[in-house]
């Protein structure tokens, strides 16, 4: 199976991968201390909770002896991820053993947050009559519809009614990887990735456009650690309120533009200024970063018969599904289609895997069936996989065969020749014929008019 | 634990329901101070709330006569200026420990009688329920667990009520941690940890309690199969005898109900079912014919 290469945590790989001092510097927010430690795995957030009032340094053999033997691997995978995030330094002592201590901003941050509580980053407006706000309801719609959006004009450009803001570089740079022109005059077609990017879940696939987005930020004039530390303050402000603009700093405004193409803000024209509500895309954020399963409402239903109903109204639901089923009707709340042979193998075709559909299917299932056990039901299941598998079932590898052998010792002494070197594919001993794999036949042929 | 089949758990949050025993005769003899106590369990319960965006903490006090929901993370209103917040569990216990002194006194006449124990049976029912609302109020749940920080002696006169929490625990799969901050072992809590597979800790110094805290019970369910975390040794498994609440090691079960008594009773006062056996002290018929 190929590794998925676009997975959430590679957010959280980038923050690692930033110079020493640029992360201490971001360090100094607390927010993003809170977001950090809120990425970690379970292991990693209960070392630090620990460590966290001691001042002197803690040996690695002691911390080993936390958990029982085996616990060991995910005890290494927690430690490997603070020191890579600098959460914990190794500090040498003079015994030469290995023993860790805190990241002193870290520390500070983190104990004033648990003795004085946590802050918001900056005040909400207060309530003014004459700019009418936004439902909490209405944002979240106004959210997925700009989301929908950005990813329909990603994949296919022409299908969009109104298309983002977005330049043309910047679409191109994000199309990067997941979609290629096969030939000039045709549209882009989507690539393997493209297709895994498309049957993820809604925060990963945000987390690998903010990836994007960022690696770019360079090119554009914008610091990417501003960009990353605002964007992780972000997650902190409270849903449903609106926040002034001339709050934020001037590479933060015009992120700002940015991310209300995606859905992440919605921007509003005040009385005075601009104003600016972030929408539950963005308050999720911080959640998002660890491998958390996402709590989004399913929507498929998927029947014995292999048919299925998916009650979404969302064009991006329609062409994702239109991946790998036949849609027969499209309803005004309601799109069916059956899993068939031909779709399937058209989702092959295109580098899907067997997979990734079923996960996709378990992921969205509409909550009547979710509560099943299991949620997709097995015959659907099992043989998606087989029709995967009919495509496996001949494997071919280039050989040669050999026989009219004059005598069986030559025969033999062939066969053991071959199986010496890990080549020999077949052999029949009575009509006296051997397969061998076709890289060997020069050394065959040596080895024969050596035997003469 | 493995976490029940049929109900959706979400990794890595947690329900934590924290019982404070909050029992005045307690703590006026404690070594600590009740204020340095609330100092160490309020960063405790941020700590709690800060390792996941999605995790919620419920503080019921554990009075002599009552008990009563101080806070829970999951209302609206919790967010935001943690100093509001604090100040607002502050009054609260103050308001409850009042009514609680108040119904303690009435009950009793002129408080002739004072009440050593806490009302452990009732704090634990009243988390119990609670998790039970939870359990039915959608299809995802953050995972479970009872956290009782407990002082005072336990009652005999709670054993009936106290076993029958612990049972309803282990059957829905509840592990209830307990930390003693009092002198004496609890035995009634070595009992629970050890039949709903908690963690059982007395701390040796009390002024480091927040570490003990943070070291011993701020983990998730699914990561304490990898932890080693202290658990009870040598639990006290003596039962109290239904009709004295006296602890008893010999006594007479009736075979029905299974209700423990310390003296020789004609008729089970749980079940109402006749004993026809003789009395113990005269011998036994020879049963040839």
């Amino acid at each position: 199976m190929p590794q998925v290469r676009i997975v959430a945590r590679n957010f959280m790989d980038m923050v690692a991968a930033l110079p020493a001092a640029k992360l201490d510097k971001l360090y100094d927010s607390s927010f993003i201390c809170e977001a950090v430690l809120r990425s970690l795995p379970p292991l990693a957030k209960k070392y630090v909770l620990q460590m966290l009032f001691l001042d002197s340094p803690l040996t690695a053999k002691s911390m080993e002896e936390w958990v029982l033997p085996d616990g060991l691997s995910k005890h290494k995978v927690a430690i490997d991820r603070l020191l890579q995030l600098r959460v914990f330094m190794e500090v040498n002592d003079r015994k030469k053993e290995p023993s860790y201590k805190m990241n002193q901003k870290f520390q500070s941050n983190m104990q004033k947050y648990l003795t004085t509580g946590g802050t918001v980053p900056r005040e909400p407006m207060p309530l003014n009559a004459a700019v009418r706000l936004p439902s909490v309801g209405e944002l979240e719609t106004y959210a997925m519809e700009q989301w929908e959006c950005f990813l329909l004009q990603l994949i296919n450009s022409s299908q969009v009614d109104k298309s983002t803001s977005f330049s043309s570089s910047m679409m191109r740079a994000f199309q990067r990887g997941l979609l290629n022109s096969s030939r000039d005059n045709e549209a882009p077609r989507l690539t393997e990735n493209g297709f895994q990017f498309l049957l993820m879940e809604t925060n990963a696939q945000l987390w690998y456009i903010i990836r994007e987005y960022i690696s770019s930020a360079e090119e554009r004039g914008m610091d990417p650690t501003d960009l990353i530390s605002f964007l992780l303050e972000l997650s902190f402000h409270t849903l449903g309120e609106a926040y002034s603009v001339n709050t934020l700093t001037e590479v933060q405004r015009l992120a700002i533009k940015d991310l209300a193409d995606l859905g992440l803000v919605k921007y509003l024209q005040g009385r005075k200024e601009g104003l600016f509500m972030p929408t539950k895309l963005a308050t999720n954020l911080s959640v998002s970063l660890s491998d958390a399963s996402s709590r989004k409402e399913g929507f498929v239903v998927v029947e014995t018969n292999f048919r299925m109903y998916a009650y979404s109204t969302s064009r991006l639901h329609c062409e994702i599904l239109r991946l790998f089923s036949r849609i027969e009707y499209q309803l005004p709340n309601l799109i069916v289609g059956a899993i068939t042979k031909e779709s399937l193998y058209n989702a092959f075709e295109n580098g899907i895997t067997a997979e990734q559909i079923v996960s996709f299917l378990q992921q969205n299932a509409h909550p009547r069936v979710a509560e099943k056990m299991p949620s997709v039901p097995e015959n659907v299941t099992d043989q998606i996989r087989l029709w995967e598998a009919d495509r496996n079932r001949v494997e071919m590898t280039p050989s040669h065969l050999y026989e009219d052998f004059p005598s069986k010792d030559l025969f033999e002494a062939c066969c053991d020749f071959a199986r010496d070197y890990g080549c020999l594919l077949w052999q029949d001993m009575k009509k006296m014929r051997l397969i061998v794999k076709g890289g060997l036949h020069q050394q065959m042929r040596d080895f024969l008019r050596g035997q003469r | 634990m493995a976490s029940a089949p049929s109900k959706l758990y979400q990794d890595d949050v947690s329900l934590v329901v924290a019982l404070l025993d909050t029992n005045p005769f307690f703590w006026a003899a404690a070594s600590l101070p009740f204020s340095e106590f609330l100092h160490h369990v309020i960063p405790f319960i941020n700590s709690l709330l800060l390792l996941n965006q999605l995790n919620r903490v419920v503080l019921i006090a554990t009075g002599t006569s009552s008990c009563g929901y101080i806070f829970d993370s999951g209302d609206g209103n919790a967010s935001g200026n943690s100093n509001a917040v604090c100040s607002g569990i502050i009054k609260k216990l103050e308001d409850f420990v009042g009514k609680d002194s108040k119904i303690g006194k009435g009950s009793n006449g002129d408080g002739t009688r004072p009440a050593i124990s806490s009302l452990l049976s009732g704090s634990l029912s009243l988390a119990l329920c609670y998790i039970q609302r939870i359990f039915r109020s959608g299809t995802r749940h953050p995972q479970p667990r009872i956290l009782c920080l407990q002082g005072s002696p336990d009652g005999p006169e709670q054993y009936v009520a106290v076993m029958n929490s612990i049972f309803s625990a282990q059957r829905l799969m509840i592990p209830i941690d307990s930390c003693i901050v009092g002198a004496q072992h609890s035995a009634f809590l070595q009992q629970a940890s050890y039949i709903t597979g908690g963690v059982y800790l007395k701390p040796q110094q009390l002024d480091g309690l927040f570490q003990f805290l943070a070291a011993a019970f701020a983990t998730d369910l699914h990561s304490r199969n990898f932890l080693r975390l202290p658990k009870p040794a040598g639990v006290d498994f003596r039962a109290s005898c239904f009709c004295h609440k006296k602890t008893i090691d010999m006594g007479y079960v009736c075979s029905v109900c299974l209700s423990i008594f310390c003296k020789y009773h004609k008729k089970c006062s749980t079940c109402g079912s006749e004993f026809n056996q003789v009395a113990p002290d005269s011998t036994i018929p020879d049963q040839k014919h």
